[in-house]
């Protein structure tokens, strides 16, 4: 009897429970959109900016009414510095929650994992950290710079200083690699010889160069020998290092380098992995003088950026939100890229007069989607990535940059090694 | 005694004479030069180019910096009502509306209006003073003569290096007029380097020979990029191609002495951070038989104490915890804030010598508490001992996180560790030549302990058997906890050191844990000469192979393969302890 009875209780609960949630959706309007970050373990130092960023934007964006009417729900799940689980939580995120957009990773192995479940379950990711390149999903879009938007500027202005040698360092895993191995071919295609590229090669049993530079593992800390090496390859003059080492193995190479007296007027270290928010945790004081490239810097005089500023100020001052630092803060290019992807978004969204992904990336890909954010102009190019702004700075005491150079409207370009390969084999 | 005292004196008088002496001749009249430079930039034609002729002979900073400022067109005309125009540079600091302060070439003071009050521009605000290409190169050869007058000899040699890789034999004179007042030793020798380096750039064959000579006398590792293009080029007398290759194999040679010096330097300097690391240990579980886990924690703990010294000295520390959880509704939270001394100069520089000591101290506190707390029930049961200490060493990187946060701090180096020297082209970086005499010195420290003093004698009879000196009327819980506390001290002072070459973190001691433990037990347990060897072998086993190989990766696998080699033939380390010990 109860039995017979239980069924058609429990259904019409559901029922009403459907009815209230819909009812309740209608009123407010709601749009889920996915966070997909490193909150625990060894990636959460940086992650954790990135979305406290994200909630930041999508304060403001209700507080203007939304996106079409609709205020965002964000979504926030944990990939706690492990790269199956990422790809565990964007199933989550995607197949559960069905979130419109997921705004997430940071190291490009969690991106490799999560590759698969986003476009297997056709969702979209914004992607806003400086990658490698070498790849290209209908299903990411990468705000992130590209190796010609970081790397190779970089190489530019120190080839416009009139730099002759480059040491290449870096840190043993994807990133520096191919970086390094982008720039020894785009050094070559400069007339650079071969033997002004230090840090060493290495071949594959056809003699293809594979590897170029000198490389450590994560967590490294003795720098003597290769600073030795430094020294001796600049003994000439006009050399300059190319610094791919990742996190806090900065500190034991840059004391190496003050130590050995390498100073920045004579052989600059340009880095790819410290950004303002890495220099809170670091003496800057040994980096003095050190150059750096992003496509944003706090120090930009620009209105956007100063408005973005002090809107970032006051919302941490109000925000509660469980978890989110509110002393000592600094915004780095990772963050402003973050903020930049939440509005390409709303923008194409807006356009496409939907949330569907389909119609949303049409939009996005027809290459007329901007978004005028802190470090200036940001369009979303057809390939996927992002035509901005690139810089040049020097460190300063404070942890900041003075900017020494601007490039602007740099296309981003993700698959250079094919184009400077053929660019090399015509010679 | 006396000529002790005196020597002592002579040396300090030298330290404090020495920057005097450097920067004294170099050192020409301000006034006069601000005065020069003001009217090189409103004069035209000839008299300007006199002018910063006169200006290139100088060796001012002020005119240095003024005339790279006008380089940049960054040197800007501000016309007072009714009087001439002043030139001005900005300052780099920007107020909230993107204006900075002026500052006048004249004087180098800040620009007042007729009231006396601060005036403030953006750089859109002024005309800046005119500069084209061919004004550039004229001020650009007056920067090149200001930088071989510059009072600083570092900045001398590396314009000199520039001048001499410029290719322009125009500046073989130049030079050559400058070797003749150059004061400083190794900037005579770069001058020669340079005007050797110019001259194989020359047509004259017998000028060409000339260089590579010289270069290979000087032993010149600068110069080897040059002597293998000059080998390249087609057009080379072979009496010439001769010379450049005979210079190339004395300067490889050099390189080869160089390297072998420099990587032996480097092994001592790593194998005493090793030793630094490991010595605490060898104290706490070479001798009392304690697999102390949490030692990384120690050494941490010495090198937040260095953060907090360093702060202490500048603006002061405080930090503020709420904890996770709360009592009855109210959340529990408490906080410290100590008021910093604010001090600069060789006051702030001191704090790593206050810091030092404390580091000990504050280490050996905590390993105190940790022996009266857990280890002295635990004396007999080493493998109940390896659990708790790693659980307090989890405890204690935890704490770490919440007083400190979980970045990284920031711990300046003070100036006197920065820095090298050479000798012979070997570079000895100061803060190396510190951990080797600091290694040194607390190796002889505790050995003196242990085998001179009273305490030292105690401590070695309760270590070798505890029993037996109990019965002589030792009081061994008391010797167990000063020992115990004087090993945690000593890892203290090994994180104090450490803040100076790396990161400080929460989990600082857990990069450090494993050598220590590798260092202790390939020397053998109990022997602090055993501990001093090995630490010494492997970090100059560690720079040798990565010297030869290439590949930081590869030293350090090689080492360890050899390491648990060494074990399978001599489990009981280099110096073996015999004891009748049974277990």
């Amino acid at each position: 009897m109860f039995k017979l009875l239980r069924l058609p209780l429990a259904a019409g609960v559901l029922a009403a429970a459907a009815l209230f949630a819909t009812t309740s959706r209608a009123a407010d309007k709601v749009i889920k959109v996915g966070v997909l970050h490193s909150l625990s373990g060894t990636m959460a130092i940086s992650e954790t900016s990135l979305r406290d960023v994200l909630l930041f934007a999508f304060d403001q964006i209700n507080a203007q009414g939304g996106v079409m009417g609709y205020k965002i729900e964000p979504v926030i799940v944990d990939g706690a510095s492990n790269w199956p689980l990422f790809a565990e939580k964007a199933k989550q995120l995607l197949e559960q929650d069905k979130v419109a957009v997921v705004f997430g990773c940071w190291t490009s192995v969690s991106r490799k994992s999560v590759l698969p479940v986003f476009e297997k379950d056709d969702g979209m990711l914004f992607y806003p950290v400086q990658y490698e390149g070498e790849e290209l999903s209908k299903n990411i879009f990468y705000t992130a710079e590209a190796v010609n938007q970081q790397a190779i500027p970089a190489v530019d202005y120190l080839l416009q200083q009139g730099k002759k040698k480059f040491y290449l360092v870096g840190t043993d895993y994807v990133y520096p690699q191919t970086t390094n191995l982008i720039l020894f071919k785009y050094l070559q295609t400069k007339g650079v010889p071969v033997e002004n590229i230090g840090g060493g090669l290495s071949r594959d049993a056809a003699g293809k160069v594979i590897s170029a530079g000198k490389y450590t593992p994560f967590g490294w800390t003795d720098y003597q020998q290769i600073v030795a090496d430094i020294k001796q390859f600049a003994a000439s003059g006009d050399a300059c290092v190319i610094n791919t080492i990742n996190g806090d193995s900065n500190v034991p190479f840059f004391k190496e380098i003050v130590a050995a007296g390498l100073s920045p007027s004579d052989c600059p270290v340009v880095s790819f992995s410290l950004a303002e928010d890495e220099l809170r945790s670091m003496p800057t004081k040994d980096l003095v003088g050190e150059l750096g490239c992003w496509t944003y810097f706090q120090s930009l005089p620009t209105p956007e950026n100063k408005a973005f500023l002090s809107a970032w100020k006051s919302w941490l001052k109000t925000e509660n939100y469980a978890g989110v630092v509110k002393q000592k803060r600094a915004v780095d290019s990772p963050m402003v890229l973050s903020y930049d992807g939440v509005y390409l978004w709303k923008a194409a969204v807006e356009k496409a007069g939907t949330f569907d992904v389909d119609k949303v990336r049409s939009v996005l890909e027809s290459g007329e989607i901007s978004f005028n954010g802190p470090g200036g102009k940001i369009t979303m190019q057809p390939n996927h990535h992002a035509t901005k702004n690139v810089y040049i700075g020097e460190t300063r005491a404070n942890g900041q940059f003075k900017i020494l150079k601007t490039f602007d409207q740099v296309k981003g370009e993700p698959f250079l090694l094919k184009h400077l390969d053929e660019e090399l084999a015509q010679k | 005694m006396k000529s002790c005292l005196s020597l002592v004196l002579v040396l300090l008088t030298t330290a404090v004479a020495l920057p005097r002496t450097g920067a004294a001749p170099a050192a020409p009249d301000d006034r006069s030069v601000r005065q020069e430079l003001v009217q090189a930039m409103l004069a035209r034609g000839a008299a300007r180019q006199q002018l910063l002729a006169e200006l290139g002979e100088s060796g001012s900073r002020t005119a240095r910096d003024a005339l790279t400022a006008w380089t940049r067109e960054e040197v800007y005309l501000y016309t007072p009502p009714g009087a001439s125009p002043v030139p001005i540079t900005l300052e780099d600091q920007q107020d909230a509306d993107g204006k900075s302060r002026a500052f006048r070439i004249d004087t180098g003071a800040p620009l007042h209006d007729a009231s006396g009050r601060v005036l403030k521009f953006t750089s859109d605000d002024l005309p800046s003073v005119d500069v084209d290409m061919r004004l550039r190169s004229t001020i650009q050869q007056a920067l090149d003569m200001l930088s071989l007058t510059d009072p600083d000899p570092e900045a001398r040699k590396s314009a000199i290096i520039k001048l001499g890789n410029s290719g322009k034999l125009q500046y073989v004179p130049i030079l050559e007029h400058r070797l003749a007042k150059e004061p400083v030793g190794s900037v005579r020798k770069s001058i020669r380097e340079a005007v050797a380096l110019l001259r194989l750039n020359s047509a004259d064959p017998k000028e060409q020979i000339a260089g590579c000579d010289e270069l290979g006398r000087l032993e010149s590792i600068g110069a080897r990029d040059n002597l293998h293009r000059l080998l390249e080029r087609a057009n080379v007398a072979p009496s010439v191609r001769a010379s450049a290759k005979r210079a190339l194999h004395a300067i490889d040679g050099h390189v080869a002495v160089v390297d072998f010096f420099g990587t032996l330097f480097r092994g001592v300097s790593l194998g005493s951070i090793l030793l630094v690391v490991a010595l605490g240990l060898a104290i706490t579980f070479g001798l009392m038989g304690v697999i102390n886990m949490a030692h990384g924690e120690m050494i941490a703990v010495g090198a937040y104490t260095c953060y907090v010294v360093q702060n202490l000295f500048g603006t002061g520390f405080g930090f503020a915890i709420t904890l996770p959880f709360s009592f009855g509704g109210h959340p529990i939270s408490f906080g410290l804030h100590l008021p910093g001394l604010n001090a600069t100069g060789w006051l702030y520089q001191s704090y790593f010598i206050f810091a030092l000591p404390l580091s000990f101290v504050s280490a050996a506190l905590v390993g105190a508490a940790l022996e009266r707390c857990v280890i002295r029930f635990l004396y007999r049961r080493p493998l109940e001992s390896l659990l708790a200490t790693w659980g307090v060493s989890l405890v204690l990187q935890q704490v770490f996180r919440m007083v400190f946060g979980a970045n990284n701090v920031q711990v300046n180096s003070p100036g006197w560790l920065l820095g090298h020297f050479t000798i012979n082209d070997v570079l000895l970086g100061y803060n190396r030549v510190f951990v080797i005499v600091f290694a040194v010195a607390i190796v002889i420290g505790t050995s003196l302990l242990l085998t001179k003093t009273p305490l030292g004698l105690l401590i070695r009879a309760v270590m070798q058997n505890r029993g037996m000196a109990a019965c002589m009327g030792v009081r061994t819980e008391r010797v167990n906890l000063l020992t115990f506390a004087f090993g945690s001290g000593l890892a203290g002072l090994a994180g104090a050191f450490l803040s100076q070459i790396g990161n400080v973190g929460p989990s600082l001691g857990q990069n450090y844990i494993v050598d220590s433990f590798m260092v202790v037990v390939v020397g053998g347990v109990g022997s602090i000469v055993g501990t001093v060897w090995s630490a010494l072998g492997m970090g100059t086993a560690d720079q040798i192979l990565q010297q030869v190989l290439g590949s930081p990766v590869m030293g350090k696998i090689i080492v360890l393969t050899a390491v648990i080699l060494f074990l399978q033939w001599k489990p009981s380390g280099l110096f073996a302890t015999r004891t009748r010990n049974l277990d």
